[in-house]
């Protein structure tokens, strides 16, 4: 690959501006899905857009006691990451920009920066709402990051590769949702509790913790984080998609398969009700974690019998 | 060693300006981790200083002063100081005034529960059941508006008693409303009572016994919740509610789960009444003539407001304006209920507590 | 203890139009009872002035020239209405009145709110 088609790679398509427009454009999508379920109007299409214009636009107010540097670095690395995990994904039914054995645990682990920022960003600061929001967004962090890792392995398993581009590659076709159920049911529960969306909003829950972690956060570093939260969905739901729902070859079965994993996601977030804290770190360990172990154990197990199988 | 002094104490100050509050209030909340530890609140910030007001002005002005007390239950605020009013006058409000008067208050009340119901279900974090009681909650706000010309402040009463009349066209559309309000009013009772989801939220949280609810002093659903059998519309009867008691409707669990339950069941309650007032509406005059001048004494009067019991003092010295008048409101009596039952539970939980007496600050702070 | 059980509701809001009303775009029939902007007919107005003495918020000034002549001022701030037609239950001649027709009362300049009607002299 020339480095000309690189760096447009990077900045341009698919990753970089394309990807943060359409991060845009999922968390209209979900918006606007969760708004017809509860019977409103909703937003209309450009609104996260014209947000984050308008954030972009603001001024960056720094309270007193933050230090300063790292609450300018933070937004940033936190998209940076969020973007660089992007490159390894095959978003867009394309082939991911960048590919090497061992990438899924890398994308995953550039997945939660956002996170880790975030929690650090809250933690930063002084303001007792930021703090609450950012053990929380850190104690789920803690919770959910196991079990989403391991459902995510799930396919890598079966599919003998740490590779993303090969796991998704043995995927294509193969609908991975039905031999393995529960690691995809804790690998979209895992999605949403990684984009805080309710009923995993605790960590940013409006009506204890104003906006938990971000509270302080205005202008562009709080455009910066909201731009890396609508990445993270795409590479997200294409993650999922690419491993569970038989693949994403091309970008018409991406949009298809992405939007109806969204689908599923705004459904289970109009039904349920903010978890506590403590109740979805119970949860994703108590049950999460276990399933998905016991998932694995079957998914093993299968696995070598065929091989003896073949063997013999 | 450390002392408590020394220790550090993690204080989350929640208002005056806060998400969870939709009226100013001052809450702070020490907290270890994410129990509370403990919980003082302050109050005051929406004080508009009526009762001083009110004493500038003529009764009649008062009317529509007191009706300002709150945005909710106006209705009930202005009852509450004609009914006073027409008692320092001796002068009895014809039984159709009392009767229509009975009906907004209930009106009233399905849009209050109703109200609370989305707030509730907000602080929660379930914004469907929010989103759509408050859909739902449009269906009542408008056959007020049909029926009494506003959507808030209704002005219904006047001294002596109502402005406005029930026609047959009306009365067939409040009739339609409320099959539609109890249909889906059942349905919300089985979701608060069933949903898995939302049951972890608040069953067996903020629990208030029987006993701690009566050394509190809490009033209205929220003591009916916790098995305190309470309601004025029953001890004290007034305006049409002798003709058409009501049902207590109690809970003795007195977690949140049952206060949802009691206010949810009240509902159901309302719209049977408003369907017997409206059936059995009485014939005859709207007003009967009051004297601009009340003659000196003083008074009491009591309603129960959605919220609960609200309790009005009025004295005059025979002038056309009131020497005194007083309002105690629902609120302050509930609120230490709050600030006793946050203690021990989640940060989480904190805002659904405080939704749970349904807190009207506005009301309370006047 | 179950899951989703608002899980009918959602379902049939996926075909339904949203309950939201586009205001200025989608106007509903008002109620006919409803409180709007005052109306004043001077024809049977006796220049009692209890409208003014009654109204909570102090929105009427009526201002009598001369009583038998029936030539009186009546001034109206809209801004300081609090629509709860006292003045029109107080109303012995029944020449007051809240439009139902006018609601929309916004304007952008305060002078606008203003109000101000004179009776017609009887003979010129």
């Amino acid at each position: 690959m020339s480095t000309v088609t690189s760096i447009a790679a990077l900045l341009l398509f698919p990753s970089g501006l394309f990807l943060l427009l359409s991060g845009l454009a999922y968390e209209w999508a979900d918006r606007k899905l969760l708004a017809q379920f509860q019977n409103r109007v909703g937003p209309r299409w450009f609104q996260p857009l014209a947000d984050v214009v308008k954030l972009l636009a603001k001024e960056e107010v720094a309270p007193d006691g933050v230090n300063g540097r790292l609450f300018v670095a933070l937004p940033i690395i936190a998209l940076a990451g969020a973007l660089t995990a992007a490159l390894y994904v095959p978003l867009f039914g394309l082939a991911p920009a960048f590919s090497f054995p061992g990438d899924l645990i890398v994308t995953l682990y550039l997945l939660s920066m956002l996170t880790l920022c975030m929690g650090i960003a809250g933690a930063n600061t002084l303001d007792r709402f930021s703090l609450v929001g950012a053990t929380r967004a850190l104690t789920q962090l803690f919770s959910y990051e196991a079990p989403f890792l391991l459902a995510l392995l799930g396919p890598a398993l079966v599919a003998e590769s740490w590779q993303i581009s090969e796991i998704a590659a043995y995927a294509n076709g193969r609908y991975l949702l039905l031999t393995q159920p529960i690691g995809f049911l804790v690998a979209i529960i895992g999605l949403m509790g990684k984009l805080e969306l309710p009923p995993f909003d605790a960590p940013e829950a409006e009506t204890e913790i104003v906006a938990g972690a971000l509270t302080e956060y205005s202008g562009r570093g709080l455009a910066l984080f909201r731009l890396g939260k609508g990445v993270e969905m795409v590479v997200g739901l294409t993650l999922v998609a690419a491993f569970y729902l038989g693949g994403v070859a091309n970008p018409f079965a991406f949009l298809l398969k992405t939007l109806v994993l969204l689908l599923v996601m705004v459904v289970m977030q109009a039904l349920m009700t903010r978890l506590r804290i403590d109740q979805t770190v119970g949860m994703w360990w108590r049950y999460g974690a276990l399933l998905v172990l016991a998932q694995w154990l079957i998914t093993i197990l299968f696995h070598a019998i065929s091989q003896v199988h073949l063997m013999g | 060693m450390q002392t408590d002094t020394q220790r550090e104490r993690f204080t989350i100050p929640i208002g005056p300006q806060h998400p969870a509050l939709k009226e100013p209030g001052h809450f702070r909340f020490s907290v270890d981790g994410e129990i509370v530890t403990g919980a003082t609140v302050r109050l005051g910030y929406a004080h508009r200083g009526l009762e001083k007001l009110a004493e500038k002005q003529n009764w009649v002005q008062n009317i529509y002063l007191f009706e300002r007390v709150c945005g909710i239950c106006s209705h009930t605020h202005a009852t509450a100081y004609c009914l006073g009013v027409e008692r320092l006058a001796g002068v009895i409000a014809p039984p159709r005034a009392q009767a229509i008067r009975t009906l907004v208050c209930e009106l009233e009340r399905i849009h209050s529960h109703l109200l609370w119901l989305g707030v509730s279900a907000h602080e929660a974090g379930f914004d469907t059941l929010f989103m759509y009681s408050w859909r739902d909650r449009e269906t009542v706000m408008d056959l007020l508006e049909a029926l009494t010309g506003n959507r808030v402040n209704y002005s219904v009463n006047v001294l002596g008693g109502v402005k406005v009349d029930v026609t047959e066209e009306i009365a067939q559309a409040i009739y339609k409303g409320l099959d539609f309000l109890e249909e889906r009013t059942h349905h919300y009772l089985q979701v608060v009572s069933s949903d898995a989801s939302f049951l972890q939220r608040a069953r067996g949280v903020g629990v208030m016994t029987r006993q701690q609810a009566e050394v509190m002093g809490v009033v209205g659903p929220t003591a009916r919740a916790s098995g305190v059998t309470r309601d004025i519309r029953i001890e004290a009867p007034y305006a049409a509610y002798a003709d058409f008691p009501p049902q207590v409707i109690v809970d003795e669990r007195g977690d949140l789960e049952a206060r949802f339950v009691v206010r949810l069941k009240e509902l159901l309650e309302s719209y049977r009444l408003v369907r017997e007032i409206l059936a059995r509406l009485p014939e005859g005059e709207l007003t009967v003539r009051m004297p601009r001048r009340i003659k000196s004494g003083e008074t009491v009067s009591r309603v129960e407001a959605p919220r609960g019991e609200l309790f009005y003092f009025l004295k005059s010295n025979g002038t056309d304006t009131p020497v005194r008048v007083h309002a105690r409101t629902p609120t302050i009596c509930n609120m230490t209920s709050v600030v006793r039952l946050a203690v021990g539970h989640q940060l989480a939980d904190v805002p659904l507590i405080l939704a749970g007496i349904d807190p009207c600050f506005s009301c309370n702070d006047r | 203890m179950k899951f989703g059980s608002m899980l009918k509701d959602i379902s049939q809001a996926l075909v339904q139009q949203p309950a939201t009303e586009q205001y200025p775009s989608v106007r509903r029939p008002v109620p006919e009872r409803l409180r709007g902007r005052l109306v004043w007919n001077p024809a049977t107005c006796t220049g009692c002035g209890l409208c003014a003495t009654d109204c909570p918020a102090k929105a009427i000034e009526l201002l009598v020239l001369d009583k038998k002549a029936k030539r009186f001022v009546m001034t109206y701030h809209i801004d300081r209405c609090t629509f709860c037609a006292q003045c029109v239950q107080s109303c012995r001649q029944g020449c007051l009145n809240m439009a139902a027709n006018h609601w929309e009362l916004a304007a952008f300049d305060r002078d606008d709110f203003l109000l101000r009607w004179q009776s017609a002299p009887e003979s010129g």
